[in-house]
Order: structure tokens, then C-alpha cells, then sequence
């Protein structure tokens, strides 16, 4: 993802880049923000702010849960969400420990019975043991109960559902969303100009106050959201799988939405301690662009996200480092896909020397004139589309190349094919006028980048968590000094048979 | 507006400048007090926005086309774009996709002055993007490139449009990544689900819902291409708009000498309303996937229709307001039955368009989650929205109001739709008004003639049989709907649409 951003930083040429001007301050409990002031999108402003964490954070056992976060993010505090705070406080005490209770039983009788074979799922409710189906009664009820819809009718509900959102949806606050990758946690809306004091308010009571409010019923949404994305596509599955095989010891090996028993298994108490550790003013950033007076935003951030209080432990640093690959991997998938081939090969972590060349190298590969659908779509007429993408990430890089076949051919044409046309570009420079090219595209994107508040919005956020906002500045300089012997070198250093692992489709016969 | 508690000493203020300097002198006060307890009690400036009037940048060219200028000098770009009557609405019977694969080899074809590589290496080199597309009504060319490059840009994506060379070997090529594309039709369930549901609202027939097939893209020639292209792309069937950094006359001069001696055909006809009817019932498509998908629905309204307004309200509160919507916090977050449930009204301006709800879900709780959106559209035509549920939906009509004209491209592709479709003059204007003014009866009247569950086709893709029986609780079966009849569709072949088995 951030490879694809950082290609669209490209900039230079006959023409001087454009430099964001971005005012930057921090906070003394150490939250720093980032403004950018413009007025062409009148009367509206993009804010949010990202925590620098993402499933590259995790470990095996709570897989996701960086991603299990930000649903927990927009359940409420102790203000907003509920109209009985004490009482909804007992509630979430209570599911907690008939939860863990319940984690208990599956991790040890239920996975027990499962390594045996006795049953198919541990997780699956119509496995449970009678003790089991009780327990989980007991959690249903209170469930229930918190949102006004058990025992006790609506009288006994704590629950104002999504009030968060409606907050937001009556001040005129659009595209409201999150996401989170390998690296980051991205929250943002876009707000009317003068809404920008309740912005303020509802992000900071949440970061200041937050309730993991419905932690244990949200996890069902996000198993659906798994079968959504993953299991219920085409190919998804298998890019989880393909995933899992391209990385040996790097955290990036997992996906972000987390492994299903992971998701299962999170406890309260590792949410709590998850938060303390990446949720603290220190590992977060906020962003404001659009229509605003820096002057009067600033103070009134200030006097918001001041109420933050300072965390005692630092983000542990992620030290498993992605290990040497030493032969070449392959995976052969057979679904209901076109035959296709994706190959892929490990690179270099963002704001590394070589990843501007390699950058460039996904460029003079991509769009309607480049080496991959002159070469393989028009040329040798083998695929229907072609793409390569340079994903360099915090802590490692990898470099794909992927194709669809037409007619008669088949994914080894496809592979075939790309030897060759790597080869040419290890074997001679790239022309010039080919890099020119390349180069004045990149150098329009600089501006078409910024055609969009939200578009400056996402690329601050992912330069400056994982390398500084100044890169959306500095990089357009370091494309346009890659030189066709840069291409040449990189070619020939990362794209080798032992470095690479490849992933043949095939459409499986009905 | 009424939807802002201001003090009253911001009350009195008009001036923006004034209203800053007083806001900076009071936020310094502010700093010390306790914030706000709830966002309740945060006073807000007051914002006015009125929208933009077309008038102020409609322009008509000597030979009659109509042109709407922004200029805009933040960035040194110019977005350039026609939009041409007629799209999909102009595919004649047995040759659907005939527009898209015109528009498609427009831009793919080269010019009668380049060979399609040659004119391909140009564009690039200059950084210019150019895109051509049909809609179901439309067909568009769009030109973004820098200012400095105008000139040369432009003139290329005239020839483009003006003289286009539909060349041989490209249209070879282009079909065959077409027929690439065909063969995936099935392959995602959700693209099973917007083929048959199409099918099933306006008959296979109708423009909307019909579909290439690989023998009618196979057999369809260069010159069905020119001809389509004699319809669609002259000066008597478009509208131009241009936004960025230039200067108003020289580009007025521009566009007159670039349309002089381009000779200017008939309007494109308006399309064809459907004509068959959407039978209510319960349809399925087999597809092996964990998860059903579905969607509930039937036509709906036009766009004048007067219910448009209240029918948006209402569509709001069921589904389309995101969290705070009624399908989301029923479905998604009370009962955990799926990631994301959603409703959708569309108005055509011809022809009716569609109502309809969705979701996903695992296969056992499809049945349960279909319960709570019926539960929901009757309680909608048997109950009075709640008063907070109107506010809610109103508020937030009004206040993302401006986000319609928020960028100089987005309000000028507003002026050449309205003009297109001769929107009346004033409807931006009391827009925000006519959202204020209806009521809760209004919406209850609407419910039950736009939206009877009755009425209702429920399309289910997925495992019919690991849905039909419902949840392990037994709180609902497919059973309970329109007496548990189905009708099971078949999956179609996805090169010739024809059954399989």
C-alpha cells in the first residue's frame, strides 16, 4: 500500500515540485499534530489522526488486534455511548469474566477434544459441552441485557447504540472511517469548517476516555468481515496463504484482520494493556487539512488533546528481523479465478536508497505504455492485464509483478514472458527518453495529489508514520535524481530466482 | 441556520474576519475553563453557504454548445470534460455493450493524423490523462493534464474524439482482453449479484441489465463502432466543462476553434423505459461461498417525483445513514449478523429506478438478518419515525449539503447533469428547505406506497441449502417469506449467459 503512495509522491522535472507547507507542533504530553491550511475545497476540513500501530505489532495469539481496536474505537467512552456509565461499567465486568471464562474452557477441554479429533471446531458453538452452552447463555443474557434488549427490557439497557456516529451524522460529518494496515491505524472524517471545535472534543474524549464498549459481540462483525474479504473472494484465501508463505519471520507474515482463533481469544486484559502501550499521546499523530485558521485550530486542539495523559512504557521496538530467503518458493492455487501468475520478491523498507528505484522500475512496468502491457498484453497477446507494484513497508519491502492470462496462454507464458522482460532490464539501461517519461509522469501526480484534501490527508499519514511528513516533500528530488543505472542495479540486486516466490493461479474445471 | 447554538454575541456577527479576531481573543479565555461536558454544549460560528448558481458559469459557444468555465489557480492543472448524451441507452438489440466497447476503442483506436501507439507515447510523455466511458445514459471524455502541456494535450484528445481511428489491430486486442474479462463473471458472487439482480428489476431486455456475450462482442465490427461513435460524439450531443488554472477568454477562444467545422448531429434520443415488471418473490443463485449475499428491493421512483425528497429521509433512516442508520444498528451492532448492511434508492430521470436493501452474511443467519429488514420496512409504513430519527436525518442532509459543490470539478459535473436533464432552476436553491419542511406523517405516507415489502423481490446468492433453514436458535427460516416459495435461478455460463445444466 504505502509503495503505491510513495510511487504517487514522484515528482521533479522541467518543473519545480510542489512542497506542501505543513505546520507542525506537539503537545507537551508529546501528541504531535500536523495543519494544513488551504482554502480551494471551501468550507470543509479533513481531520484525524493515526496510531502508530499496525498487525506488524502483534505476535501468534493476538493476531488482529490492532485491527479489533479500531471497531473498539468507535463503541463510545464514558460519556458518549451510554446513559448510565457506572452500570454499563459492571455490565462489561461481568461479560469479561464469564468471557474468560469461557476462553478458558475452549483453550483447554475444546482444543483438547479438537487435537484428539473428536470434533471439527473448538470455536464452534454447536461443539460446545454442556458447561460451555451454559456459560455461553450467560454471556448472551447479559450481552442482551446491555443493550436493552434482554431481561429487564430497555429499562436495563446502559447502551446509546452508535451514538458516536450520530454525534457526527446531525453536525454534517461525512465519510467517517478508519482503517489499519501492516504499519498504521488511520481514524478520519470530513467536517463542515466551523465544526472543527466538537472534531476536537469527540477525538479527544475518545482517546482520553476510551471503553471497550461490546468487545465481546463485535468480534462476530468481524468475523463477517473476514468472510467478506477473504473467504468469500476469489482469490482472497489465497493471497492470505501466499502472504503467509512470502514472509519467514517477519511480522507482515500474518494478516491484518488476524488468524480466526486469534480473534476469538483476545481478553480484556490484553486490550487494556495493548492500549496503554500504542494508545498513548507519544505514539499518536493527528492531522487537520482544508479550510481552517491554523491559529484558532491550534488552540483549540491544545485545549482538547492537552487532557491526554502520558503512558509510563514506550512501544516495544520490533526486532524480528525478516530473515534471508534462500530458495525459491512456489504456490499453485486452483479456484474460481482466470489463470494468472503473481511473483514476488523481497526489496527494502521505505526511505531505503534503493526504494526510489524501485518505485520508478514499478512505473516504467505499469500504464498503457509501459514494458508490461507492451510486452505482455499487446506484444506477445498472453495476458488481458499485467501490473507491478513496489510496496515498501516500515520494516521490509517486497516487489510484485502480476498478470492475467487471454486465450490459449497459461501462467508459465506469463512467467515466461516476465524473464524476458527483466532480463532486458538488467541487461541494458532503460532509454532515456523512457525515464523522461516516467519522470514527467510522476512529477504531474505531484500535483494531482493534491487536487483532493483527502488525498493529502492519507499520504501525511502514512510519510510521517513511517518515515516523516518531509518525505511527501523530499521525495519528488530523490525520483528525479534515479538514474537509468539505478533501474539497472536494482533490477539486478533484488529480482534473483533464489529471492523470489511465485504463485501460479488456475481457474479450477466446474 | 437553525441547527447551530451560537452565543448570542456570535449570533450577531456576519463578517468573517470579525467573527475570527473574536473568536482568537475569546478561545484565549476559553483555555482555562473545564471543557464541555457533552458536544451538546459547543457553540458553534455560524457557516453560510449558498450554492453556486449554474447561470455564473454557463457559457454557449457561436455554433451552440453549451460550456460551464471554472478557472482555479491553487494547482497548475486543467481537468477538462464532455459529456455526451447517450450511453448504454443507445446499444441496439443483440449488441449490448456497444457504446462501452466504442467509448473503450475511442480512447484505445489512435487518430486518423497517429497510429493508437504512437498517439498512446504522446499522452504519456506529456503526463496527460485521458479516459472515455459509457454510462447507463451518458458517455464521457475526460482530459486532466498541466496547464503547460494544454495546448498539445488538447489537441490530441480532439482528434481523438473527432476523428478516431479504430484501428484494426487494437480492436483485435481489446476484444480478446474483453472476452478475458467475460470469463470472470462468476467468479466473484458479487458480480453475479448485480448481473441478476439487474435481470430481475428491469428484464434481461432493457439496456441496464443486458449484457455482452462473447459471440455478439466476437461478431461485432469496425464499422457498428464508427456508426455509434456518428451518434454520440458530435457538438450537437455535448456539453463541456473545464475547471483549473487558465484564463476564462483564451479558453473560451480555445474551444471555438477547436469545435469550428465539427459538424453537429441530432440529439441522442432519451432511453428507453423498461418494460417489463418486477415480480415480487424469493430468488436464489447458487454459488459456493460461507457467506450469503442478498439484496431486497423493487422499482422505485423518478427523480421529479415529488416523493424524492421524503423518499431520501426515509432511505436515510433505514440504510443509508451509515451507523446511525437503522440496518446497520440492528444487523451489524446489536446482533453481530454481518459487517455491513446498507440500503440504496436510485432515480433514473426517465424511468423509475431502484429501492434496495443488503447485506452479508454467514449462511445460517441470511434468513435472520432478511427478518430484520422486513421487520424494519413494515415498521416503517405501521409507525411514525421517531422524532430524533428525523432530526437526525435532516441535519445531516443539511449540513453536508455543501460537500455536493465542495470542489470546482464537482460542482460543474452538477451544472452539466441538470442541464442535461433540465433540472428546475431553483432546486439547489430550496433544497435545503424542502428537506426542512417534511414530517414524519410525510414519511410514513411514502413508506407505504414506495416501500411494501410485498412488493419486494429477495435475491439470495450463496449455498441455498446451508441458508434455507436459518440459525441454530430457529429464529428465522427462509421458510417465512412469500410462503416459502423460491424460485431457484440458474448460474449462467459466463461467456454466453445461457443456463449451465
Amino acid at each position: 500500500m504505502i509503495g503505491c503512495l510513495l510511487a504517487a509522491c514522484i515528482g521533479g522535472t522541467p518543473l519545480p515540485a510542489q512542497q506542501v507547507a505543513v505546520e507542525e507542533f506537539t503537545l507537551p504530553n508529546g501528541m504531535q499534530f500536523l495543519l494544513v491550511p488551504r482554502s480551494d475545497q471551501p468550507d470543509v476540513v479533513s481531520a484525524g489522526w493515526v496510531a502508530r500501530v499496525g498487525s506488524v505489532n502483534e505476535r501468534p495469539g493476538i493476531t488482529g488486534i490492532s485491527h479489533f481496536f479500531e471497531h473498539m474505537m468507535f463503541k463510545g467512552t464514558g460519556t458518549i455511548g451510554t446513559r448510565d456509565p457506572a452500570k454499563d461499567a459492571r455490565y462489561r465486568a461481568e461479560q469479561q469474566a464469564v468471557r474468560d471464562e469461557i476462553n478458558q474452557l475452549v483453550w483447554t477441554r475444546q482444543y483438547d477434544r479438537f487435537f484428539k479429533g473428536e470434533i471439527d471446531d473448538p470455536w464452534d458453538p454447536a461443539n460446545d459441552t454442556q458447561q460451555l452452552r451454559v456459560l455461553r447463555g450467560r454471556l448472551d443474557a447479559l450481552i442482551k441485557a446491555q443493550q436493552g434488549r434482554g431481561a429487564g427490557g430497555p429499562d436495563a439497557g446502559t447502551i446509546v447504540k452508535d451514538e458516536f456516529d450520530q454525534v457526527y451524522t446531525r453536525a454534517g460529518g461525512s465519510g467517517m472511517n478508519a482503517f489499519t494496515t501492516y504499519d498504521i491505524t488511520c481514524y478520519f472524517i470530513t467536517i463542515p469548517s466551523n465544526k472543527l471545535e466538537l472534531w476536537a472534543w469527540m477525538e479527544s474524549d475518545r482517546l482520553h476516555d476510551s471503553v471497550f464498549r461490546e468487545f465481546y459481540s463485535e468480534r462476530d462483525v468481524v468475523h463477517e468481515e473476514r468472510r467478506l474479504r477473504t473467504e468469500s473472494t476469489p482469490t482472497g484465501k489465497f493471497e492470505e496463504q501466499f502472504d503467509a508463505m512470502f514472509w519467514a519471520s517477519s511480522g507482515y507474515s500474518w494478516p491484518v484482520i488476524g488468524w480466526p482463533s486469534d480473534l476469538n481469544s483476545y481478553t480484556f486484559d490484553q486490550a487494556q494493556e495493548y492500549w496503554n502501550v500504542y494508545y498513548r499521546p507519544k505514539n499518536l499523530f493527528g492531522i487537520v487539512v482544508g479550510d481552517f485558521d491554523p491559529v484558532i485550530a491550534k488552540q483549540m486542539i491544545s485545549r482538547y488533546f492537552s487532557r491526554l495523559v502520558p503512558g509510563d512504557r514506550e512501544p516495544p521496538p520490533v526486532v524480528t528481523l525478516e530473515v534471508p530467503q534462500l530458495a525459491e518458493q512456489r504456490m499453485i492455487a486452483d479456484g474460481d479465478f482466470p489463470p494468472g501468475i503473481e511473483l514476488r520478491y523481497h526489496t527494502v523498507p521505505a526511505g531505503h536508497v534503493d526504494s526510489y528505484p524501485l518505485d520508478m522500475l514499478a512505473e516504467l512496468l505499469n500504464e498503457r505504455t509501459g514494458r508490461l502491457f507492451t510486452g505482455l498484453v499487446e506484444g506477445r497477446g498472453i495476458a488481458a492485464t499485467a501490473g507491478a507494484a513496489s510496496d515498501t513497508r516500515k520494516y521490509a519491502g517486497l516487489f510484485a509483478v502480476s498478470a492475467h492470462a487471454r486465450g490459449e496462454a497459461t501462467p508459465a507464458d506469463l512467467e515466461a514472458a516476465w524473464y524476458e522482460e527483466l532480463a532486458r532490464l538488467q541487461d541494458a539501461d532503460v532509454p532515456d527518453r523512457e525515464l523522461r517519461k516516467v519522470k514527467n509522469r510522476l512529477a504531474a501526480e505531484n500535483y494531482r495529489r493534491l487536487e483532493s484534501n483527502m488525498s493529502l490527508f492519507i499520504q501525511l499519514a502514512f510519510a510521517e508514520a513511517i518515515l516523516d511528513w518531509r518525505e511527501i516533500n523530499d521525495a519528488p528530488a530523490k525520483y528525479e535524481a534515479v538514474t537509468a543505472a539505478d533501474i539497472r542495479r536494482v533490477a539486478r540486486t533484488y529480482f534473483t530466482p533464489t529471492n523470489r516466490s511465485v504463485a501460479i493461479y488456475r481457474r479450477q474445471a466446474n | 441556520m437553525r441547527l447551530l447554538r451560537p452565543f448570542p454575541v456570535r449570533l450577531a456577527l456576519s463578517a468573517g474576519l470579525l467573527l475570527i479576531v473574536t473568536n482568537r481573543s475569546s478561545l484565549a479565555a476559553e483555555a482555562t475553563l473545564p471543557l464541555p461536558a457533552r458536544p451538546e454544549a459547543i457553540a458553534f460560528p455560524p457557516l453560510a453557504f449558498e450554492p453556486p448558481s449554474a447561470a455564473a458559469f454557463r457559457h454557449v459557444l457561436s455554433e451552440g454548445t453549451v460550456v460551464f468555465l471554472a478557472p482555479s489557480h491553487e494547482l497548475p492543472l486543467i481537468n477538462l470534460s464532455i459529456t455526451f448524451k447517450g450511453g448504454r441507452s443507445l446499444d441496439p438489440a443483440g449488441n449490448p455493450g456497444l457504446a462501452s466497447l466504442t467509448a473503450r476503442l475511442v480512447r484505445e483506436g489512435g487518430t486518423a493524423r497517429k497510429p493508437a501507439a504512437e498517439f498512446d507515447e504522446e499522452l504519456d510523455f506529456l503526463a496527460t490523462d485521458v479516459a472515455v466511458s459509457a454510462t447507463d445514459t451518458f458517455t464521457t471524455a475526460t482530459m486532466n493534464c498541466l496547464a503547460s502541456t494544454f495546448d498539445d494535450s488538447f489537441r490530441l484528445f480532439l482528434d481523438m474524439l473527432r476523428e478516431p481511428a479504430f484501428d484494426a489491430d487494437r480492436l483485435e486486442t481489446t476484444k480478446a482482453r474483453l472476452l478475458a474479462q467475460l470469463a470472470q463473471r462468476n467468479d466473484d458472487a458479487t458480480s453475479i449479484m448485480g448481473r441478476e439482480w439487474k435481470r430481475l428489476a428491469f428484464g434481461p431486455d432493457h439496456f441496464s441489465a443486458a449484457e455482452p456475450t462473447a459471440a455478439s462482442v466476437e461478431a461485432t465490427s469496425r464499422e457498428q463502432l464508427q456508426e455509434m461513435h456518428r451518434r454520440i460524439f458530435h457538438p450537437g450531443n455535448m456539453i463541456v466543462a473545464v475547471s483549473g488554472d487558465f484564463d476564462e477568454a483564451t479558453m473560451l477562444a480555445a474551444l471555438e476553434r477547436a469545435l469550428a467545422g465539427w459538424s453537429r448531429g441530432p440529439e441522442a434520443p432519451a432511453p428507453a423505459a423498461p418494460v417489463a415488471e418486477l415480480k415480487p418473490g424469493v430468488y436464489h443463485v447458487p454459488k459456493d461461498i460461507p457467506q450469503g449475499k442478498v439484496l431486497i428491493g423493487k422499482r422505485s421512483i423518478t427523480r421529479d417525483d415529488p416523493d424524492d425528497i421524503p423518499l431520501t429521509l426515509l432511505n436515510e433512516i433505514l440504510g443509508a445513514g451509515g451507523f446511525t442508520s437503522r440496518l446497520m444498528q440492528k444487523i451489524r451492532s446489536n446482533e453481530g449478523l454481518a459487517y455491513s448492511a446498507r440500503s440504496v434508492v436510485t432515480a433514473n430521470v426517465e424511468y423509475p429506478g431502484i429501492f434496495y436493501a443488503g447485506f452479508e452474511s454467514k449462511n445460517a443467519t441470511v434468513a435472520l438478518a432478511t427478518k430484520i429488514v422486513f421487520d424494519e420496512l413494515r415498521s416503517l409504513s405501521d409507525e411514525l419515525v421517531t422524532e430524533d430519527e428525523l432530526e437526525t436525518a435532516k441535519k445531516s442532509l443539511i449540513e453536508t449539503f455543501p460537500r455536493q459543490f465542495e470542489s470546482k470539478p464537482k460542482t460543474l459535473g452538477v451544472f452539466v447533469n441538470d442541464e442535461w436533464t433540465k433540472r428546475p432552476a431553483d432546486y439547489w436553491k430550496t433544497f435545503r428547505d424542502k428537506v426542512a419542511a417534511v414530517t414524519r406523517e410525510d414519511l410514513r405516507r411514502v413508506a407505504r406506497k414506495h416501500l411494501d415489502p410485498a412488493e419486494m423481490a429477495i435475491l439470495v446468492v450463496g449455498d441455498w441449502e446451508a441458508i434455507a433453514a436459518g440459525d441454530l436458535d430457529k429464529r428465522a427460516s427462509m421458510g417465512e417469506f412469500f410462503d416459502g416459495k423460491v424460485t431457484h435461478l440458474p448460474l449462467r455460463d459466463p461467456l454466453t449467459l445461457e443456463p449451465l445444466e
